[in-house]
Parts: C-alpha cells; structure tokens; sequence
C-alpha cells in the first residue's frame, strides 16, 4: 500500500501551491512546514514536497502539500502533481497585478487537472510590502467569491496568516470530505478518489482516510 | 532586496538595463574554495569530507597532473585537437579523473566545440546583448538574485556577476526564440560564469543547447519539456532493469523519476549537488554527453539502494532529493557511475520512446526517414 506512514493520522490530504514564478509559493511552504524563510532562496525546478499534520476536531490531518515552479514552460510537468489533489493555494503576490491577472488562467489550469470538488483558496502573499501594493485585497476577495474560492492575505516573511490560510483550506477539505463520508453511509470504499483508485503511474494522493483495508 | 523585488515590472525592468548601478557590495563572509559561503551546506562540501577522499600527497600529484594537462592541450588550446585525435581514450580516461581547476574554463569550451563556435561568431554575442530586447527580460531578472545565491560572484545587487549572468541569459533568449529563457538554465550559465568570460559562457550554452558535439539539449527547455520526459522515462526503466528491487519498491511507493531527477537533467546536477561533483560530473558531461546524467543518477540509487528500498514514501522522497554526504564524495561516486554501462540500453530506450509517442510514424532512423530529413520541405 502507497503513502503508508509510520507516524500517526486520520486523514491525509493532497494540497498542491501553484501560481506565477516568484510569488513566494517555496517560501509559504517551508513557513508552514518548518517555520522557516528565505530571502535567498534558489527558485523552483519542476517539483517539491512537504508535509505537516494539525489538528480539526480532534482528528489528526496530514497534509502532503507539492510546491511546483510556477513557470508556464514547467506546466508540462508539474499539471501531473494536480491530479488527486483536494486542495489548492493559488498564490499571487500583491506587489505585482500580473500575477493577479494570471490567477484565472491558474483556474482554469486546476479545472482542467483536478476533480470539480477540490478545495481552492486565493493567496495574496508579501502582505508585508504595504507600501507597494498593486492589488487591493478588496478586489480579490470580491474576485474569490465570484470563483466560489476562499481568500486570505499572507506574508511569509513576517509569517502573517500562513497558518492560518492552510488550517483553513485543510479544515474546509475536512468538512468536505466527512461529509460526503457521512452522506454515503461512512463507506470508504466510496470516498473520491481513495487510496485503492490510484490511477497507474500518476501521483494520486488524495483524501485517503485511515480506515479497513486503506489504513496503512 | 524585497523592496526592489517589488517595484513595478516596467520599472524593474528599466531600472536594471539603464542603470547598472551595483547595489552595496556584500559584507566579507567566509567561503570555500570555489567561492560559496561557508554556512550553506547544501552547495557545499566541508573540508574534512573533501579532504577524506583525497589522498595526503595530493598536492604533489596535482601538479604532476597539470604538467601532463598543460602539455595535452598546448598554449592556449593549440595542441588539444590533435591529442584528442590521437590519443582519444588517454583524454577519456584523463578527464575522468578531473580537469585541473585552473584550466577547467579553458578546456570546457575545447571539449564541448564552444571555441569554434565563438570564433566562427565574432561579434555576434555583443550585438545580442546590446541591441536586442527579449519578451523574457522580466523573467530572467526575476530569477537572477535566485540562482547560486550562496556564492559570492552572484551576491551583489547588479555587481558583475548578476550583470553577466542576465547578459548571458537575454542573449540566449535572443538567440533561439523557441527555447527563450527557461527556469534552470540560470544554474547552467551560472556555473559557466565561474570559469569563462560572458562571450565564451554564451557560446558553450549554445553548443550544448544546439548539440555542437553531444544530441542537442534544447529539448530540455522546449515548450512541453520533451527531452524531460524522454529522459524521465529512460531513467525509469533504466531503474527496474538495473536495479529491480528498488524498481519495485518504487512502484509500490509510487515514486516517479520526476519527483527526484528533473532537476539532474534540467541543470544537470548543477542545482542542488555539492559544487565539487557538479565540476567533476561537468568535465565528463561536456566530453562524454548526457550518459554521464543517467550513470550517475543510477550510482547515488544504487550507493543508497540498501537504505531506500527500506523507506515509505515521504521519507523516500525527502531521501531523493538529500543524499547523504559520503554518497556526494566525487571519488567514491564516479568510479561507481563509470561502471555502469547505459549507452546501448538508451539508444533502444529512445528509440522504444519515440515509437510510443508516435506510432504512426516508421522507425525515425530507418533510410527513408534519414533520406526525407535531408531534404527539407520537399514533401
């Protein structure tokens, strides 16, 4: 069985950072992940990885979370990291409109890839650099719920909201997610896109609750 | 740093081809022989692991090495042609063991065909990168400050090497507009701009790039990353076959050779490895071509293959992408990667992988296909 583990979990889930080069997208990862940050970080070649487990209602989720490059060439590569995920942190950087504007190509890259039911929130991250901002945060919250997406502000540097922003998509993937298990009568087998329906040769993680025969 | 970062594009934009005004120069830190400052770990070998591979009389064979270097290649280069027409495997076997550090830069560009490319180009480089504009300039001043960042040629704001790694990179963006400027390739001309000018950099680029010696590279960074794919697939098969245990273990973790190798092949290995392998991996690369990727990829699964058909996914991955330091150790990696034999193996992979992507066409080497190639446009 894929994905077993040796630390403990309920659920685990597949969150995938995506978003223009530059915006900060390998920096809000290892803020979350390893509180850490960087000014001088190399970019992103193809892929990277990392994991971190909080707490929602008392269960334990773990979240798998792919940091791609955000350059357009690189999609070629990186849009097989989508499939399975249940989550998505679209980032743009707030300093710059561009990254902003590209944010609907972004959708419908993640349309095109994922599962109608993923979890996708907007990120404005360099909340920090106030005295530059290009995008109001007005125009994107009205932007997120015209999309039906969740929104928040972060700045990894100054680890404002990073926290914050992935509880809240892990916490809202949660709800998803037992709720459908609930609606089908807690059969896992019929969960979305469980750990048995990994497709062939794709990097299917999903929402791969820790029970019967998907426990690992 | 943030700040600038922030400015709007057209300002950036501006501000970096008009002004060319270094930013302060960094404070004086501790670094390595090869200049990247000592507390970054990740690009760097420290001392006592360098020095563990290396015999105590070393410095006395070092330089016997340089005097039968020197003479192999002549003042200036000038005999190196007719040596390596001579005597093809002593250069083999020679560049194997390691370039001299000071005439590294030089015999790179003699080894990869750079040279005759420059001088075949005279002035070209200055026209590209004085009166030619890029739709890329954005991208590629985006990724300057973020490429070698720990060494101290790349540290200062717009300082020399900044300038010449963005001049480096436009004029190839430039050049061939298909390829344009593609994340990675900064590792590429960066570690060129370590040993050679800006001029010999960009050509040795366009060499490898246009397949001057070796199969072109430029698939690496064409739209839809088709040489990635092609290689990402010859390396996994290449992993069952060689070694099939971890081939296996791979499947049942479901690991693919794109979570761990892009990045050998995009910057080939000049990314994340230890500096001093990079070097040494780049004489036999330049010399040999990209099997030296795959062999030596396939040496660091099978130095760890004890440890990593052990490991469930996640620390796989983590494992994949951080080797352990004695596997980095050039002397112990390349004789391991030498003996692995790849080269039949890829030739019927790529032809396997060529077929799989388009069965409908006949064999691409067949006499047909040869004999249509040579005549373009006719059909």
């Amino acid at each position: 069985m894929a994905y077993r583990s040796d630390d403990d979990y309920d659920y685990l889930f597949k969150v995938v950072l995506i978003g223009d080069s530059g915006v900060g997208k390998s920096n809000l990862l290892s803020r979350f992940t390893r509180n850490e940050f960087s000014l001088e970080s190399k970019s992103t070649i193809g892929v990277e990885f990392a994991t971190r487990s909080i707490n929602v209602d008392g269960k334990t989720i773990k979240a798998q979370i792919w940091d791609t490059a955000g350059q357009e060439r690189y999609r070629a590569i990186t849009s097989a990291y989508y499939r399975g995920a249940v989550g998505a942190l679209l980032v743009y950087d707030i300093t710059r409109h561009v990254t902003f504007e590209n944010v609907e190509r972004w959708l419908k890259e993640l349309k095109d890839h994922t599962d109608s039911n993923i979890v996708v929130m907007l990120v404005g991250n360099k909340s920090d650099l106030r005295h530059l901002r290009a995008v109001s945060a007005d125009d994107s919250q009205a932007f997120a719920e015209r999309e039906g997406l969740y929104f928040m502000e972060t700045s990894a540097l100054e680890s404002t909201n990073v926290e914050n922003a992935f509880k809240q998509i892990l916490t809202q993937i949660y709800r998803v997610v037992s709720k459908k298990a609930l609606d089908i009568g807690e059969d896992p087998a019929a969960v979305p896109s469980q750990g048995q329906t990994i497709n062939v040769n794709s990097n299917d993680v999903t929402a791969t609750k820790k029970v019967g025969c998907c426990s690992a | 740093m943030r700040g600038a970062e922030a400015d709007s594009d057209a300002e950036k934009k501006q501000t970096y081809i008009t002004e060319f005004e270094p930013g302060p120069v960094p404070p004086l830190k501790p670094v390595d022989k090869y200049g990247f400052l000592k507390s970054d770990q990740s690009t760097t070998v420290p001392a006592e692991v360098s020095s563990k591979c290396k015999p105590r009389n070393e410095r006395e064979r070092e330089e016997k090495r340089l005097r039968k270097w020197r003479k192999m290649i002549g003042v200036g280069g000038a005999d190196w042609k007719h040596y390596a027409r001579r005597k093809p495997s002593v250069v083999k076997r020679r560049i194997r063991k390691g370039i001299p550090d000071c005439l590294r830069g030089l015999v790179w560009q003699l080894i990869s065909g750079s040279r005759d490319l420059l001088l075949m180009h005279q002035g070209v480089y200055e026209q590209l990168v004085l009166y030619e504009t890029s739709s890329s300039e954005l991208d590629i001043i985006r990724d300057i400050s973020r490429t070698f960042p720990s060494h101290v040629f790349f540290q200062q704001r717009h300082g020399p090497g900044q300038r010449s790694l963005y001049n480096v990179l436009k004029a190839y963006s430039v050049y061939d507009r298909a390829v344009g400027y593609v994340q990675g390739m900064g590792f590429l001309a960066g570690l060129l701009l370590l040993y050679m000018s800006e001029e010999d950099a960009f050509w040795l680029l366009v060499a490898l790039l246009k397949g001057a010696v070796h199969a072109p590279m430029e698939g690496l960074y064409l739209v839809g990353l088709p040489l990635v794919q092609q290689y990402l697939h010859q390396l996994d098969r290449l992993v069952k076959e060689q070694l099939p245990k971890l081939g296996t273990h791979f499947e049942e973790e479901m690991i693919n050779p794109s979570m761990y190798a892009s990045q050998w092949f995009i910057t080939v290995f000049s990314y994340s490895f230890p500096f001093p392998l990079a070097l040494r991996i780049w004489d036999v690369f330049l010399f040999e071509g990209v099997k030296i990727v795959f062999k030596v990829g396939l040496a660091l699964l099978k130095y760890c293959h004890d440890d990593l058909v052990k490991l469930p996914f996640e620390k796989l991955v983590h494992a994949l992408r951080n080797f352990p330091e004695d596997a980095l150790c050039p002397d112990t990696l390349l004789p391991m990667a030498f003996s692995i034999k790849v080269s039949k193996r890829l030739e019927e992979l790529t032809f396997e992988y060529e077929q799989m992507n388009n069965p409908s066409q006949e064999s691409s080497t067949s006499l047909k296909t040869i004999r249509l190639r040579g005549l373009p446009k006719l059909c």
